[in-house]
């Protein structure tokens, strides 16, 4: 009951964001060159989050402490491993930690992905979400070929309707939050945006955290979100 | 009687150590075999390509909200992008190892390929992962992987395995699989007797062994 109502909060808040003005020179000029508010809205929204998810990961990996309950099967990746003919030997700490990496790389692509699917109202998951994703991401070039050309044709139409938007804001997303161009322009949206994504994203952590297997680290987690807020 | 029952240990545990090192022997090997037969099989599966769609989608839902749905194709493209990751990253960190006339991928050499390939905010959670890894198992590692689950009941043992260097360490497991034989239900030994070409240090430990044993006092019964 608590998630519905966050949520419907949050909606609430992207539907007040319409009317609201663009805060910056920076943005202003994006959003006067064609960028919808509530498109400029969720990119801000999709920073903070995969901000707050990193910030989340340092925090729980800082409580780990039990090495043999993986997420992942250790002898699969070692067997996607040396599917290269010139991969030799692997130490046995290289599976355990590609075991974290590829946790951390589903993690992300997912919640990348799950933004596209929210810009289309929906709430299912689907592979054109994840083929938007992996176009609008720098460090997913190398998954292009993954994905099929009609899926990338999908999303290179959501891409036109907005195109005189999306060359100012694609170097943001691919940048570390300390660096990101525009900065000035997100403090003061930020501000007005915190708490409707931040209560969203709360839960989400929450259920993570439960879900995880380490009690400790979640417990950890959890006492931090709470700092936060 | 105590003369006699000396020589009769002596004899009867070479005789048992040597006959039971082949079995031990031909076990291995019989292990290796299967897993030869089972890596055949199994790099010939579709499934092996991928992490299973089971576990993906497990950790995709973590990110979702929860009445939010995850779509069948939306898991294997996942899937499938997941293990191109695993070669992509694979492919950079053997490069380099080939370069530095190094034959063993390690952890250090994963995370400078992440890096070198752009996933900056990996770098950090997977820098303290390593080194969290490094201080709990670090300890574990030094003892060797078949005497790991019988640390409780072996406890003993450990402090005279380190003592072992390597070049001993076949002969000293044949011994301490004996060792451990010995402690279950009365031992027959039904294999004919075989004679095999030890080392001076070899049976010199394997002698070694058999005292200990001796001063468990199993022989006695």
């Amino acid at each position: 009951m608590e998630t519905n109502n966050q949520q419907q909060q949050q909606q609430g808040a992207q539907a007040q964001s319409g009317p609201y003005p663009v805060a910056g020179a920076g943005g202003s000029a994006g959003a006067g060159a064609g960028a919808p508010p509530p498109f400029q809205h969720l990119l801000q929204q999709q920073q903070q989050q995969l901000q707050m998810f990193w910030s989340y990961q340092r925090q729980e990996i800082e409580h780990v402490n039990d090495f043999k309950n993986h997420q992942l099967p250790l002898a699969r990746i070692k067997k996607i491993m040396k599917a290269d003919e010139d991969v030799r030997m692997i130490s046995a700490e290289a599976p355990i930690l590609f075991a974290k990496a590829c946790e951390l790389f589903i993690l992300e692509l997912t919640i990348r992905s799950w933004l596209h699917a929210e810009e289309n109202k929906r709430r299912t998951l689907q592979k054109n979400d994840i083929a938007a994703a992996i176009t609008r991401t720098d460090i997913f070039d190398f998954l292009v070929d993954i994905v099929p050309r009609d899926e990338i044709k999908d999303d290179a139409a959501l891409v036109g309707a907005t195109a005189s938007g999306v060359p100012y804001y694609y170097p943001p997303i691919g940048q570390p939050a300390g660096m990101m161009i525009g900065r000035p322009a997100v403090d003061p949206a930020t501000g007005v945006y915190v708490q409707p994504p931040s209560q969203a994203w709360q839960s989400v952590w929450q259920s993570a955290a439960e879900d995880a297997s380490y009690g400790t680290g979640g417990a950890g987690a959890q006492r931090s979100l709470d700092g936060q807020s | 009687m105590e003369d006699e029952s000396h020589n009769n240990i002596l004899p009867n545990g070479f005789n048992t150590g040597s006959t039971e090192s082949p079995c031990l022997k031909t076990s291995t090997m019989t292990t290796q075999h299967n897993n030869n037969n089972n890596h055949q099989n199994h790099s010939n599966k579709e499934q092996d390509r991928f992490l299973p769609i089971a576990n993906v989608g497990r950790i995709m839902k973590k990110v979702i909200p929860p009445n939010g749905k995850i779509s069948k194709d939306a898991k294997e493209t996942v899937q499938e992008c997941v293990s191109e990751f695993i070669s992509f990253v694979t492919g950079e960190a053997s490069d380099k190892c080939q370069r530095e006339k190094r034959k063993t991928i390690n952890g250090d050499d994963v995370i400078w390929a992440i890096t070198t390939l752009g996933f900056e905010d990996y770098v950090e959670p997977l820098k303290t992962y390593l080194q969290k890894y490094k201080e709990i198992e670090g300890e574990k590692l030094n003892i060797p992987k078949q005497l790991r689950s019988e640390q409780r009941l072996h406890q003993h043992q450990q402090n005279h395995n380190n003592n072992h260097d390597e070049n001993n360490n076949q002969p000293f497991n044949g011994a301490y699989a004996s060792s451990n034989l010995i402690s279950q239900p009365p031992y027959v030994p039904t294999d004919q007797k075989f004679s095999l070409p030890f080392s001076p240090n070899s049976i010199q430990n394997q002698l070694r062994q058999q005292e200990q044993i001796d001063s468990v006092g199993h022989w006695y019964e």
